[in-house]
């Protein structure tokens, strides 16, 4: 234990207290708040377990959480099929390459709310004249149904998160050795097949990587959903921590918010830990 | 290499420390030079934010040893939310405002007699009652706002229709459908500009129409009752299909913006339900057409046609702060709204309607208000009851619920029941 000494402890003091200051102490009094009556101003009682029986009948909470699953494993899985293909393209020895990476990397750049409000005006209104010019129904009226509102949400996230997971994958194709892959070829092995069999158990880390931030974006997701279709039509799409916040801050029930808050917590933290776990077991080392 | 990790190490936690000291340090240089009074004004109207600090200004001028510091937050949902997360935190603005007898509940240890105070002696029947608790008076009203049909003149003119004599729901469905059928002659997109996905649209302002009746048009009788029974449930189906069926589609993802901006201001639908506020929105987008294209009428509610008139926010005084602070405040209060500076600013420059006697009518900026302040005058008006109903329910029940009833997801009768059901519910739980 020669580390830790006091000099250990005093250069990881700056990062203990904000780490105590802004995560933990947050953590704790949230959980506490969570057995009482508090309504963002006063505190009169402590109510025990009410807010978390309360919830389990509350039907708004649980369908919004239904719709934040749902809309996770579509985006989870558009996603990374995507981020991985568009990071397969940009590895081959194409002369643009580094301009894609670029463009490719650019929507995440954009901040959640006015990515919103681009989408909406591309779905509304972009879509609308096409569906018009090429005589597609399907393509007018989007956002006015929850159909349309929840594929819109899963497209928006995709497009600004593909990117991003990109350049995770890339960083992990290009790290796998050439001549494993060279060797496979003089055995014989189609493209396919050495890409299955070599590239994919190589990059296996990547996909622990990438699947553990997708996940996490998703499952929290609330600026784009906030301004894409601010949970319309008739409440349909709307995601958990809009479900928080609108107990929180339009019916004031702070305390009871904060229960539904500590449940969202334990669920995404035990789901991208069972996946990290499940994903780190079948990484494999050279 | 060992050194450089020392130098990095050192640098990265010195940087860090450095953050974190002057977060702290930031939080304490609030202070002014002690003999100043510093009245903050902590308000969510971003429309007159300028305008209102000009007044500022000048109430400075005249009060030597003043110092007024206005924050605007904007928006009804952040403004609440900031307000509650400043009191929490320990910050006291001295004035800030509310929006009625929710928010005068929630607020009720920082609300201030303001009874004493001239302004409140000044306000016009009817617009301190959501303010009204055991007779002391806890705010005072910004302002006067309404909201009805607003049409476009020129287009009602070349139908051959008029407006005033829209005055029963027949006359009016006789009227659409005959806009409806010159659709093309008038280069119309469609009658109405129905904002479904704007659910305070339906839900406080279409919803307010048709069961204020219920509460006598008063919002603490409608803050008080533990149910509502839709008395009126036909005329407000009327109203919402009528509306939605001559609509531009789709009605679930219109919102304000379309509705005002791009259909009603480029003259590409006739009629939106809406209210004074747009008047700005409509004047930038084409100011001939503002001033003198566009007239109001009411929502007509059996065979009547009475505006619903209301007072959106009221200014309340915090009894957190020094007594000299509250004193100022009250002042500054009276001194808006009852001072010819103030009345001139109140009129001219906020362009509001207002809600205390002595002003001149005729000054009042624009046509649409000057035509509600006419209902206002003549006492023709319903109150908004919508400010009392209970919390959530007008825009996260009602006007959800519509969203789904014209998306087909639930039948009028399943809509009425469920809101029933939802007003019990929120009111047992207080």
């Amino acid at each position: 234990m020669r580390n830790r000494d006091l000099s250990f402890w005093l250069f990881l003091s700056p990062v203990l207290i904000c780490l105590i200051a802004v995560v933990i102490i947050p953590l704790l009094n949230g959980l506490f708040y969570s057995f009482t009556d508090w309504n963002g101003l006063s505190l009169n009682k402590f109510v025990g377990l009410d807010n978390y029986t309360k919830l389990l009948s509350d039907n708004e909470f649980m369908t919004s959480f239904w719709f934040t699953i749902k809309f996770s494993a579509a985006a989870i899985i558009v996603i990374n099929i995507i981020g991985l293909g568009l990071a397969l393209i940009v590895t081959q020895h194409i002369k643009s390459s580094s301009f894609l990476r670029t463009i490719f990397f650019m929507p995440n750049l954009i901040g959640g709310l006015i990515l919103g409000f681009i989408w909406q005006f591309i779905f509304t209104k972009a879509f609308a004249a096409v569906g018009d010019a090429v005589g597609i129904e399907g393509l007018k009226g989007w956002l006015s149904t929850s159909e349309t509102g929840f594929w819109g949400l899963v497209i928006l996230t995709s497009w600004q998160m593909a990117g991003y997971v990109m350049l995770i994958y890339i960083a992990y194709l290009q790290s796998v050795p050439q001549e494993l892959i060279e060797a496979a070829q003089i055995d014989g092995a189609s493209k396919f097949q050495r890409f299955r069999t070599i590239t994919v158990p190589l990059i296996a880390p990547a996909f622990t990587v990438s699947l553990f931030l997708t996940l996490s974006h998703s499952f929290k997701m609330y600026d784009q959903n906030l301004s894409l279709t601010n949970g319309g039509p008739y409440n349909s799409t709307e995601m958990v921590a809009m479900n928080i916040i609108k107990s929180a801050f339009t019916d004031n029930a702070m305390a009871y918010a904060q229960s539904k808050a500590v449940i969202f917590f334990v669920v995404v933290a035990a789901v991208s830990l069972v996946q990290v776990f499940y994903n780190k077991k079948r990484e494999v080392e050279l | 290499m060992k050194k450089g990790k020392l130098f990095t190490g050192i640098f990265s936690s010195l940087f860090l420390a450095g953050a974190v000291l002057s977060g702290c340090s930031s939080s304490s240089s609030g202070g002014d030079s002690k003999d100043d009074l510093t009245l903050e004004v902590f308000q969510f109207k971003v429309e007159f934010k300028n305008q209102f600090e000009e007044l500022a200004k000048a109430y400075e001028k005249e009060n030597k040893g003043v110092n007024i510091k206005v924050s605007t937050v904007g928006g009804g949902n952040d403004y609440k939310q900031s307000l509650t997360t400043k009191f929490a935190s320990g910050e006291e603005p001295a004035i800030f405002n509310i929006g009625g007898p929710t928010d005068v509940e929630q607020f009720s240890d920082r609300l201030l007699d303001l009874g004493e105070t001239e302004a409140s002696k000044a306000a016009l029947e009817g617009t301190l009652d959501g303010v009204t608790v055991d007779g002391k008076v806890l705010g005072l009203p910004f302002n006067q706002e309404g909201y009805g049909f607003i049409y476009n003149k020129r287009i009602f003119e070349k139908a051959g229709i008029k407006a005033e004599e829209l005055t029963s729901y027949d006359k009016l469905l006789e009227a659409v459908k005959t806009l409806d059928s010159k659709k093309k002659d008038l280069e119309l997109e469609a009658v109405f500009a129905f904002p479904v996905k704007e659910k305070w649209v339906t839900g406080n302002h279409l919803s307010n129409v048709f069961l204020a009746p219920e509460f006598e048009g008063n919002v603490l009788k409608a803050y008080e009752s533990p149910t509502v029974e839709f008395k009126n449930s036909e005329g407000l189906k009327q109203m919402v299909d009528l509306q939605n069926d001559y609509s531009v589609q789709p009605t679930t993802s219109l919102d304000y913006s379309q509705q005002v901006e791009e259909l009603f201001s480029l003259e590409r639908v006739a009629i939106i339900q809406q209210g004074n506020w747009i008047y700005n929105t409509v004047y930038e987008m084409d100011p001939e057409l503002a001033e003198k294209g566009i007239g109001i009428i009411p929502i007509p509610v059996n065979g009547e046609s009475k505006m619903p008139v209301g007072v959106p926010n009221y200014w309340a005084v915090n009894t957190k702060v020094d007594e000299k602070v509250q004193k100022e405040a009250k002042k500054f209060l009276d001194w808006m709204y009852t001072s010819d500076t103030g009345k001139q600013a109140v009129l001219e420059d906020f362009k509001f309607i207002p809600a205390y006697e002595g002003y001149d009518g005729t000054k009042i900026a624009d046509p649409i208000s000057q035509e509600i302040y006419k209902y206002s005058e003549a006492g023709n008006t319903i109150g908004w009851a919508f400010n009392g109903f209970p919390i959530g329910w007008n825009e996260d029940e009602f006007g959800a619920s519509v969203q789904a009833y014209v998306s087909g997801k639930l039948s009028w009768d399943e809509l009425v029941k469920k809101n029933m059901d939802a007003w019990k519910e929120i009111r047992s739980q207080q």
